[in-house]
C-alpha cells in the first residue's frame, strides 16, 4: 500500500475524472439522438454546445486526471513515498489543472465556446476559453515536474541504475507530454488569448492549426502510452509472467518520443498552405510510429503465449484458452487490445497521404477515435480503474462489483461495435462529421447512405445508448469502490497494486539516457516543422477575423 | 547462460500466427479504402 497522502492526491484526480466522464458520456448520448433527428435540444442548448463539451470533457479532462492518477500511484509504488516538495506541487498542479477546466467548462455551459475540442479558428470563442485550457496545460506541467521531481531524487540515490520500467515509462509520457503541448501553448498564448481577447484583430489560421495538430498528434500518445503501461507492467502481473522484454519496451517507449510528435501535418493532409513535401515527410514519419506499436503487439501476444503455455496449453493456440478471462481486470485489457488491432489500421489509412481524402472529414475519423482512445485507451483505463480505486480506498472489489465489472465491459464492447462500426461505414459513403442533425435536401445520394442495417443512424443510436448504460454501470461501479463497499480486513480481501517484474539484467544503459532521445526528437522536429512554420508565418495571407457561428 | 537457453527454448509459433494475423488485418483494411479511392 502506498502512503496514504499520495492515495488522497490520487483519489481526487480519479473524482474529478470521473465526474467529467459523467458529464461527457451524457453529452455523447444527447448527440447521437439528435443526429437520429429523435430529440431536439432546448433552444437554450446547442449541439455543438453538447459536441464541446463531449470532446472537452471526455478527450482532455476525464484522459488527463485518470493518467496522473495512475501515474502518482505508480510513481510512488515503484520509487517509494514522495518527498513534501512533490507531494505539494502534485496538489498544486492537480487545482491548476482542475481550476482551469472549470473556467473552460463554464465557458462551453455559457454557450461562449461552442469550437469542439479542436478549436480551429477562425471560429473565436470567449478568451476565458483559451485561458481556461492554457491553464490545464499549465497544471499538467506543475504535476509532470513534481513526478520528475521524484524521479531525479531516485535517480540521484540510485545511481548507475536504470529506474523501475514503470517510472521509465511514467518520465518517457511526461517528455513527450511537456514537449508535446509547446506548440498548443504557444499558438494560445500568442495567437488565440490575444485575438479572443481583441487585442488583436486577425489570426493566422494556418500557423493556428499547425502549431495545433504538432500538439493534437501526441495528445495521441499521451492517452495511448498510459495504456500501453499498463499492457507492458500490469498485464503480465495479471497473467502471472514477467515483463516479456524490458528492452523491447523501453525502446518502444523512446521510439514513441521520437516519432509521434513531428507528424501532425497527417492531418492537415487536404489544407493548402503547405507543400506537399513536407507533408509527405511528416507522412513518412508517421508510419515510423508504427513500428513500435507493432512492436508492443508482438510483445503483448508473446506475454500472452508464455504464459498460456506455462499453464499447460498447447497446440498452435491451446495457450488462448488458459488465459485468465475470469479476471475482468484482465479481460477487459484485452478487449481494449483487439479494438486496437482495425483502430490502428483505420490509423495508417488515415495517415496515408491521398487515401485520407477519401475519409477526411467524415464520420469514419468519429469512427475511428471512438475505436483508439474511446476503447482500447478507456477500456484499459476502466479495467485499472476496477482495482486502482479499491487499493486507494482500501476497500474490496466484491464479487458482486466483478459480474457488474464483466456486463459493463462486455456492453461497452457491444455499445462501441454498432457504434463504431456504423460511423465508418457511413463515413466511407461520405456522411460528414462534426455536424448536427441534417436532411440533406433529402438528396438522393445523401438518403442512401442511411439505408443499410449498419450505416444507420438509428444503429448508432443504439449504440450510443448501450454505451451509455456501460458508462452509468462503470459510475456505479466507481461509487461504490470509492465511497461503499466494505473495507478489506483481512490480507486476501486487499487488493493489490499488480506490478510484474522486468528483468533489467540485459538492458542497456543507454535507453535510458534522455539527452539522446530528446536531442534526435528536437532535430527531428526542426527537420519536419522549421522551414513549413517559418514560411507559413513570412508568407501569411491575410488574417481572419474571428466567426461566432453559434 | 540460463537465460540464453530459455529464450532460445521458447515456443512462440502462437505469437508468429497472431502477428501475421494483425498484419493481414492492416493490408485487408488498406486495400479495401484504397481500392475505394481508386473506383472514385
Amino acid at each position: 500500500m502506498i502512503a496514504q497522502p499520495e492515495r488522497k492526491i490520487a483519489l481526487w484526480h480519479l473524482g474529478v475524472a470521473y465526474t467529467a466522464f459523467l458529464i461527457g458520456t451524457l453529452m455523447g448520448v444527447l448527440q447521437v439522438f439528435i443526429r437520429n433527428d429523435a430529440l431536439q435540444l432546448p433552444a437554450w442548448l446547442d449541439y455543438y454546445q453538447i459536441l464541446t463539451a463531449h470532446g472537452v470533457l471526455l478527450a482532455l479532462i476525464y484522459t488527463t486526471f485518470f493518467i496522473f492518477a495512475f501515474f502518482i500511484t505508480g510513481m510512488s509504488k515503484s520509487l517509494g513515498s514522495f518527498g513534501p516538495k512533490v507531494r505539494l506541487f502534485s496538489w498544486i498542479g492537480l487545482w491548476v489543472t482542475l481550476l482551469g477546466t472549470v473556467m473552460a467548462t463554464v465557458m462551453i455551459i455559457a454557450g461562449e465556446a461552442s469550437v469542439l475540442y479542436t478549436f480551429y479558428a477562425p471560429l473565436k470563442a470567449n478568451g476565458f476559453y483559451y485561458v481556461g485550457l492554457a491553464l490545464v496545460i499549465v497544471g499538467t506541467w506543475i504535476s509532470s515536474f513534481a513526478l520528475v521531481g521524484h524521479y531525479m531524487v531516485w535517480r540521484r540515490n540510485n545511481k548507475g541504475q536504470l529506474s523501475p520500467l514503470f517510472a521509465f515509462m511514467t518520465i518517457t509520457t511526461i517528455v513527450l507530454w511537456i514537449i508535446a503541448c509547446l506548440g498548443v501553448v504557444a499558438t494560445v498564448l500568442f495567437q488565440y488569448i490575444p485575438w479572443a481577447f481583441g487585442w488583436t484583430d486577425t489570426i493566422n489560421v494556418e500557423l493556428s492549426r499547425s502549431l495545433f495538430w504538432y500538439f493534437g498528434h501526441p495528445l495521441v500518445y499521451f492517452w495511448l502510452l498510459p495504456a500501453y503501461i499498463a499492457w507492458y507492467t500490469i498485464v503480465p502481473k495479471l497473467l502471472g509472467v514477467k515483463v516479456f522484454s524490458d528492452s523491447l519496451a523501453r525502446l518502444a517507449f523512446v521510439l514513441f518520443i521520437l516519432f509521434s510528435i513531428p507528424v501532425g501535418f497527417h492531418h492537415q493532409l487536404t489544407e493548402p498552405g503547405i507543400s506537399n513535401f513536407w507533408k509527405f515527410l511528416q507522412v513518412v514519419l508517421t508510419f515510423m510510429v508504427i513500428v513500435p506499436s507493432l512492436m508492443t503487439a508482438f510483445s503483448m501476444f508473446a506475454t500472452f503465449e508464455i504464459s498460456g503455455r506455462k499453464k499447460g496449453g498447447t497446440g498452435l493456440f491451446g495457450w488462448f484458452k488458459k488465459l485468465p478471462w475470469r479476471d475482468v481486470r484482465f479481460t477487459s485489457i484485452f478487449i481494449a487490445m483487439a479494438f486496437f488491432i482495425p483502430g490502428g489500421a483505420g490509423g495508417i489509412i488515415n495517415a496515408s497521404f491521398q487515401l485520407n481524402e477519401v475519409v477526411h472529414n467524415t464520420l469514419w475519423i468519429v469512427g475511428h477515435f471512438h475505436i483508439t482512445v474511446g476503447t482500447p485507451v478507456a477500456m484499459t483505463f476502466m479495467g485499472l480503474t476496477f482495482w486502482l480505486i479499491p487499493y486507494l480506498t482500501g476497500r474490496r472489489f466484491t464479487k458482486r462489483m466483478q459480474r457488474l465489472g464483466f456486463v459493463q465491459i462486455i456492453t461497452w464492447s457491444i455499445g462501441m461495435l454498432l457504434m463504431s462500426t456504423a460511423q465508418h461505414v457511413l463515413g466511407l459513403m461520405g456522411a460528414p462529421r462534426r455536424t448536427a442533425y441534417s436532411g440533406y435536401n433529402d438528396h438522393p445520394q445523401a438518403m442512401e447512405w442511411f439505408e443499410g442495417i449498419i450505416s444507420n443512424h438509428v444503429t448508432m443510436a443504439i449504440g450510443g445508448t448501450i454505451l451509455f448504460l456501460s458508462a452509468m454501470i462503470l459510475m456505479y461501479i466507481v461509487i461504490m469502490t470509492m465511497f461503499v463497499s466494505p473495507k478489506a480486513e483481512t490480507p486476501e480481501q486487499m487488493v493489490e497494486f499488480p506490478l510484474a517484474e522486468s528483468d533489467m539484467s540485459n538492458t542497456p544503459k543507454w535507453l535510458e539516457n534522455w539527452w539522446i532521445w530528446i536531442g534526435i526528437a528536437a532535430a527531428l522536429i526542426v527537420i519536419a516543422y522549421a522551414i513549413p512554420l517559418t514560411e507559413m508565418i513570412q508568407h501569411a495571407p491575410p488574417g481572419s477575423k474571428g466567426f461566432i457561428t453559434w | 547462460m540460463d537465460k540464453k537457453q530459455s529464450d532460445h527454448d521458447m515456443n512462440l509459433r502462437g505469437t508468429l500466427v497472431s502477428v501475421f494475423f494483425v498484419g493481414i488485418v492492416i493490408v485487408a483494411m488498406w486495400v479495401a479504402v484504397y481500392l475505394m479511392y481508386v473506383a472514385r
